[in-house]
């Protein structure tokens, strides 16, 4: 069964994405965080706890952030929904771009010509095109940016001719 | 299975309205929706990316579906990957515009996978309140997790249980019964005359309806609402089921106005009589709606 996060960790998680991505606590005031099979779940806060089921329960809530090699990644769904109020950290990259990203896995960044805001030298970022948020990108040595799109959609971005 | 669907046939040449129209329709494909999550961006954007991915659509009675009238079916779409649409039938939206969720509501939909009438609750509910998201087969709880991850949702609860045996710890204010079923409003013939979208089996369905409706009531708060919805045309499956409910429950069948073409609940078929009350049950035949035909009861618990 998934368990609510403590006080501590919650607000160490809630720093985190102030401190790297610019979401406000506001952000997450909305939500339980549970953590569940190594991933830490969004699960929308009711006007008094409910009981979770426990011979029937699967899972609850939208997957959120697991640690992965040391770092904390958020999931591209919870990007996808709650990156667009990101405001640093974030890599604006043009289509032709997306496509070299997902079929290489690995594009350079030429920070010069891209709309990037506040960029630290590494960790995860969060990935637009065309004004929609696509997902997490890891970013090493300053300029090495490794997709880390799930597979599905990574394939099938590399298979978009143009938009 | 085929002499089935053909007995069908028979039984329902004077229940069907326009029935040579009915059978001329079954020979062609059935339209594509694509509801737009409005979680995830503004109906606007999503529209402007659809366009800009070569998709072609029209408005339709319900503001967040469009119908798909031309689409390059070989390239994946972006819209999909974002979450921004999911495809589906028009039929699948009636449940849940007659079950009409609000946020804050607390809701069980029993029979949820692969769950595009759950993400639409969600997505009424603007993602607030509760839902559970109930199915029997891990399987299928599979397509129904990728969905709402999809499409961003955060209130639900997905479980896996036997809707007829389900157990929960309080009363929810609506409960959705999309029970399983024959699928005769999904059929369709092919060019070579074969029947597409039949589902094989001998299990009992109307049984099982029968199960599902009872339990679906039960785990209902007083003066709450339950829908009953099948994609069948099938009375056995559908009024019978009501009936059934109606006898042994303090519950009616209230009234809902679609706002596509329908046709009452059948009171009276093959000398057997069903209760006044299951005239204001609602029919969706596919040549009147151009989707899968489909039945639904909205019913108030006393």
């Amino acid at each position: 069964m998934p368990e609510l996060l403590s006080t501590e960790a919650r607000e160490r998680l809630v720093s985190y994405f102030e401190e790297r991505f610019g979401l406000g606590t506001d952000v997450f005031h909305p939500f339980y965080m549970y953590a569940f099979k190594r991933q830490v779940f969004l699960f929308r806060r009711q006007e008094e706890m409910i009981p979770l089921p426990e011979g029937s329960f699967v899972r609850c809530g939208l997957p959120f952030v697991r640690l992965v090699a040391g770092y904390l990644k958020p999931t591209t769904v919870f990007l996808q929904r709650f990156g667009q109020a990101g405001s640093q950290n974030t890599v604006s990259l043009e289509w032709k771009d997306v496509k070299a990203l997902c079929s290489a896995g690995e594009i350079s960044l030429d920070k010069a010509s891209m709309e990037t805001g506040r960029l630290e030298p590494q960790g995860y970022v969060i990935i637009k095109a065309l004004g929609h948020v696509l997902g997490a990108g890891l970013l090493l040595e300053e300029s090495r940016l490794l997709c880390r799109f799930p597979k599905a959609i990574r394939q099938a971005l590399a298979r978009i001719a143009t938009l | 299975m085929k002499d089935a669907f053909s007995r069908f046939l028979e039984d329902y040449r004077d229940v069907i309205p326009d029935f040579q129209e009915y059978l001329l329709d079954l020979k062609t494909p059935l339209p594509v929706y694509f509801r737009i999550n409005t979680l995830k961006t503004g109906a606007e954007p999503a529209k402007k990316l659809l366009k800009q991915e070569g998709v072609v659509f029209q408005e339709t009675c319900f503001s967040e579906l469009l119908l798909v009238k031309k689409q390059d079916t070989d390239r994946p779409l972006l819209s999909y990957h974002l979450g921004y649409i999911y495809p589906q039938a028009l039929s699948s939206a009636l449940p849940v515009h007659a079950l009409g969720p609000k946020p804050g509501d607390r809701i069980l939909d029993l029979c949820a996978a692969p769950g595009g009438k759950t993400t639409h609750m969600a997505q009424m509910m603007d993602d607030e309140g509760l839902i559970f998201a109930n199915d029997r087969k891990l399987g299928r709880l599979t397509a129904l997790m990728a969905n709402i991850k999809r499409l961003g949702i955060t209130n639900t609860v997905v479980t896996q249980a036997r809707g007829e045996h389900y157990r929960a710890d309080f009363k929810f204010d609506k409960v959705l019964v999309d029970a399983p079923c024959s699928g005769i409003g999904r059929y369709r013939i092919d060019p070579a005359g074969r029947i597409r979208h039949m589902r094989p089996g001998k299990t009992d369905l109307p049984a099982i309806q029968k199960a599902l409706i009872t339990r679906g009531f039960d785990l209902l708060r007083p003066g709450g609402v339950m829908v009953y919805s099948t994609c069948t045309l099938n009375i056995e499956e559908n009024e019978a089921v009501v009936h059934y409910l109606l006898q042994k429950r303090p519950a009616e069948v209230t009234k809902w106005q679609p706002p596509v073409k329908w046709s009452p609940g059948i009171t009276r078929f093959k000398e057997r009589e069903y209760e006044e009350g299951i005239g204001l049950a609602r029919r969706f035949y596919p040549h009147e709606i151009r989707s899968v035909g489909f039945f639904l009861a909205r019913i108030v618990k006393h």
